[in-house]
């Protein structure tokens, strides 16, 4: 099986194999012209028979000495002025048949595969754009709740800043009033002792006086 | 050297991915470290119930200690969980609970690593996404190796599995790829991993000649090998393949080895084959003119290295971005994008011996480069070493 040691190249169905420089790359880069070039047939149809051969051109008759003169038919002169209607595509025409052609098919065939591939890509960029937008929308709608929720506890915070103030301002006056009465309680001490000096002095005098006067 | 290697499952009889990977890694490494297996008492990865006696045994010589999942999942509640998680707002904790209905959940397992962890010098945790790794590496973190088996699905998007590519102290990763996806979910740059993936063997003496007498297959086919479900590409491919054959009337047949949780279409060309041993495997596989990997996500395609270990090329789904890039980097395989893409590399690779060939040759060279068992464990040593030489 497969006894046969290859060597040179080898062509099959237009692909061609360099054994002496073998590379599965170029032979799928082949192959994947050569898919492009003959598309999928459904699974009824027949491949088409390949193009006949040209005819091969028939002996000339023999020709007569005098050629009569004929009158053209109305085939001949709608064969004629349709050949000179198309004779400005001829080049063109000509070129279906060469090697451009499939070329141009197979580059056909991949932009359709890659334009394809962009619809999707497409659909699925704008379906990840649709849920982008939703959850963007869920987002902006949370984000409003939030916000309305710390307005409310804003209001409530600049309440409770006035409350600490009038705390403060409370504890402050209390504080000046306590020092206040700190220092009349000092003054009416000291003058308490004074009282009670001059209270001892008035004693002494009278205990002396009452000596005085017993004697 | 002590060794533990933290894994879900681990049985002769167990095929999962990670869990052969495993298993193969921790019987390799044993030729050079004292190794030790810790994992559940579970079966099936859908229920991770107790199927396992509870203890100790040996299995091809490595020492297997298994704990039990008291809680086993319940699918629907997980379902529900993934999608919460994978469609809408959630926070950490939501992801937490997934994780716990992910599982498999087992409290012992846990304690036991935190208990033991000083008789272990390393211990190498295989998956990223289950609850042993994530509560493990978090319990022994300057300990822990990953091997995350990381594919491109939802889940690695989780906002705490990027937290927790950032602890372990090194990553043996399945391919380049993965390591640039876990790089670029967690930007963990900094965390040492070699990208060393996993070994295979392939019998000496494969016979295809054997498989089509046996099964009666008297065309050339195509192979799939693995299992058949929506993850790994089906029933795409069945509706790639018949269009295929409708629109160019070959007579290939596809052939599949694996369980099945599809219907499969009753076709000519389609040979279900179930589960087939290991002898039949690798038959199939050295008739076959390709092997066939839809999968959509893969850290490392154990099935496509056979194939490539075989000779044979491969045709891979080129949206899972490891097959893509190991098919460009090999040389050894074709890949397609939709089916004009598929229509045209099968018919290449049926039409041409040479290029069967010659991508068979490249992925064999690619893996006799990388993925020998002897090139897997040094890159394990090698892992350790500098782990070692680190102040």
């Amino acid at each position: 099986m497969d006894d046969v040691k290859p060597a040179g190249k080898e062509t099959i169905e237009g692909i061609e194999i360099d054994y002496d420089h073998f590379d599965v790359a170029s032979i799928m880069t082949q192959v994947k012209r050569a898919a492009a070039r003959r598309p999928v047939e459904p699974l009824e149809a027949k491949p088409e028979p390949p193009a006949a051969p040209p005819a091969a051109p028939e002996p000339p008759a023999p020709a007569p000495s005098i050629p009569p003169p004929s009158k053209p038919g109305l085939k001949e002169i709608v064969k004629l002025k349709l050949s000179r209607a198309i004779r400005p595509f001829a080049p063109v025409i000509r070129f279906l048949g060469l090697p451009l052609h499939e070329e141009i098919l197979a580059s056909w065939a991949e932009i359709g595969r890659i334009s394809r591939r962009q619809d999707e890509l497409s659909d699925r960029l704008d379906r990840a754009l649709e849920k982008i937008d939703r959850r963007f929308s869920d987002s902006a709608a949370e984000l409003d709740r939030l916000r309305d929720w710390l307005d409310v506890r804003l209001v409530d915070l600049d309440r409770s800043m006035e409350y600490v103030k009038l705390l403060h301002n409370l504890d402050h006056n209390l504080v000046v009033e306590l020092t206040k009465l700190r220092i009349e309680f000092e003054t009416l001490k000291s003058r308490a002792r004074i009282l009670e000096k001059d209270l001892e002095a008035q004693t002494r005098r009278e205990r002396v006086l009452e000596k005085r006067l017993g004697s | 050297m002590n060794v533990a290697f933290v894994v879900q499952r681990y049985g002769l009889e167990i095929n999962g991915g990670a869990e052969l990977h495993c298993r193969w890694a921790a019987e390799h490494m044993s030729r050079h470290w004292n190794v030790e297996v810790l994992t559940t008492r579970a079966h099936d990865y859908v229920t991770w119930a107790d199927h396992y006696p509870e203890g100790e045994e040996t299995i091809n010589g490595i020492r297997v200690r298994r704990f039990s999942v008291p809680r086993p999942r319940d699918p629907e509640r997980f379902g529900r969980l993934q999608n919460f998680i994978l469609e809408q707002e959630h926070t950490e904790r939501d992801e937490l609970d997934w994780l716990e209905e992910e599982g498999p959940t087992s409290p012992d397992l846990l304690d036991f690593i935190r208990r033991r962890g000083a008789d272990y010098d390393y211990f190498i945790f295989f998956s990223y996404r289950y609850w042993h790794s994530y509560w493990g590496i978090r319990s022994v973190p300057r300990k822990a190796i990953l091997v995350p088996t990381a594919e491109h699905d939802a889940v690695i998007d989780l906002k705490f599995f990027k937290d927790l590519f950032r602890l372990p102290r090194a990553f043996i990763y399945n391919s380049e790829e993965e390591r640039e996806m876990i790089q670029a979910v967690s930007g963990n740059h900094s965390v040492p991993g070699l990208v060393v993936g996993v070994g295979t063997e392939v019998p000496a003496g494969a016979e295809p000649e054997r498989f089509r007498r046996t099964h009666a297959i008297d065309r050339p086919y195509l192979l799939y090998l693995g299992r058949i479900d929506q993850n790994k590409g089906f029933p795409q491919l069945f509706d790639y393949f018949l269009q295929f054959k409708k629109d160019t009337g070959s007579d290939a047949g596809l052939v599949l080895i694996g369980n099945s949780i599809l219907p499969i279409p009753d076709h000519p060309d389609i040979f279900p084959l179930g589960f087939q041993p290991e002898q039949d495997k690798f038959d199939a596989l050295a008739g076959a003119e390709a092997l066939i990997m839809p999968s959509f996500f893969e850290s490392l395609s154990m099935v496509t290295l056979e194939a490539w270990a075989l000779g044979r090329p491969v045709l891979a789904n080129a949206r899972c971005e490891v097959l893509q890039g190991q098919c460009r980097r090999s040389d050894g395989g074709l890949f397609y994008g939709n089916y004009p893409e598929f229509r045209e590399s099968l018919k290449l690779i049926l039409a041409s011996a040479g290029l069967r060939r010659t991508l068979g040759e490249n992925g064999r060279r690619y893996f006799e480069t990388h993925y020998t068992w002897d090139i897997i464990e040094e890159k394990y040593l090698e892992t350790v070493r500098r782990l070692e030489e680190e102040p």
